[in-house]
């Protein structure tokens, strides 16, 4: 059963989560940023179900589980195209749209193709199975897209501030998961400090999304030497 | 009709590298979730019934370490 410090990083997350919807409306962003949007408000809305199942049926219970994992992979799969569409404000001046699109369906199909063919050996709750998977799967296709696109960023000499702010703290939300799981899985012993600590990285996107969209207006600009150092 | 190649090309170097990175990750690992969205506490996964660990293979018979292969 959870704790109250856990309850607590629930509920921050939570409103953090309230917060970015609130703020891109506010800053008339949410429907620039359609799918982003939309993940953080499906997010919102998951986690009042969560709640709900939680304290109707306890944290050991079947309905806790299934209910946990499967919107995990709704709202897994809802980040996945959510970064294709900041992929899309990169290449905008490309006109590369269609490309991404079909870029973003075809790494889709492959992940599941991939996922199906790992879990199909698993005779018993196969689509639990492949729901799981498949979420954990698109979160390292996430991270390795989310690194190509800084790439390109650096490449592209992208200037705009949030979109860079939206980028760059994708980039670090993944990566904190990674390093975090590396750490537990080489301390053990630690594991007792680490595994709470993947509540608390929840709330890392939610708060620099709100801050890009409440904090830096659209049209705000870098300074390209301040992104990438360039030999002479 | 390049540019579509390309676009399949490098799709399907991320999903190589995607999953090669994942294999590499969790080949140590404790099978436990990676990563979840939200700050609501993860439960343990619904196909793993119990947290008893994994006994060893049936077909070893006893403990002792195995010796290389006679050939």
């Amino acid at each position: 059963m959870p704790g109250p410090f856990a309850y607590f990083v629930w509920f921050v997350g939570l409103l953090c989560e309230a917060a970015v919807v609130v703020c891109a409306l506010k800053k008339h962003a949410f429907r620039r940023y359609l799918l982003l949007n939309l993940y953080m408000t499906t997010a919102v809305v998951s986690e009042l179900g969560r709640f709900k199942i939680l304290a109707e049926y306890g944290f050991s219970s079947r309905q806790y589980q299934y209910f946990y994992y499967y919107s995990d992979a709704i709202l897994t799969i809802f980040l996945y195209f959510a970064l294709s569409t900041l992929y899309a404000h990169v290449f905008s001046e490309m006109n590369a749209e269609r490309y991404v699109k079909m870029g973003t369906l075809l790494l889709l199909t492959g992940t599941a193709l991939f996922t199906y063919a790992v879990v199909e050996q698993s005779t018993a709750k196969l689509v639990t199975h492949f729901v799981v998977e498949l979420s954990q799967n698109l979160y390292f296709v996430g991270l390795v897209l989310t690194y190509v696109l800084w790439a390109a960023i650096l490449k592209l000499r992208e200037t705009r501030t949030r979109l860079i702010q939206l980028v760059l703290s994708l980039g670090v939300y993944f990566s904190l998961f990674a390093a975090n799981y590396a750490i537990r899985n080489l301390y053990p012993p630690l594991s007792s400090v680490f595994v709470p600590l993947v509540q608390v990285f929840g709330l890392f996107l939610p708060l620099a999304w709100a801050y890009a969209f409440w904090r830096l207006p659209e049209d705000a600009r870098l300074v390209p030497a301040r992104l990438a150092v360039i030999p002479r | 009709m390049s540019r579509k190649l390309a676009v399949v090309t490098l799709t399907l170097l991320i999903l190589v590298g995607a999953m090669g990175l994942k294999t590499m990750v969790t080949a140590h690992g404790d099978g436990s979730v990676i990563m979840a969205n939200g700050a609501a506490p993860a439960p343990p996964t619904p196909y793993r019934n119990g947290a008893a660990p994994a006994p060893p293979t049936p077909y070893r018979n006893g403990a002792a370490p195995a010796p290389p292969t006679p050939y």
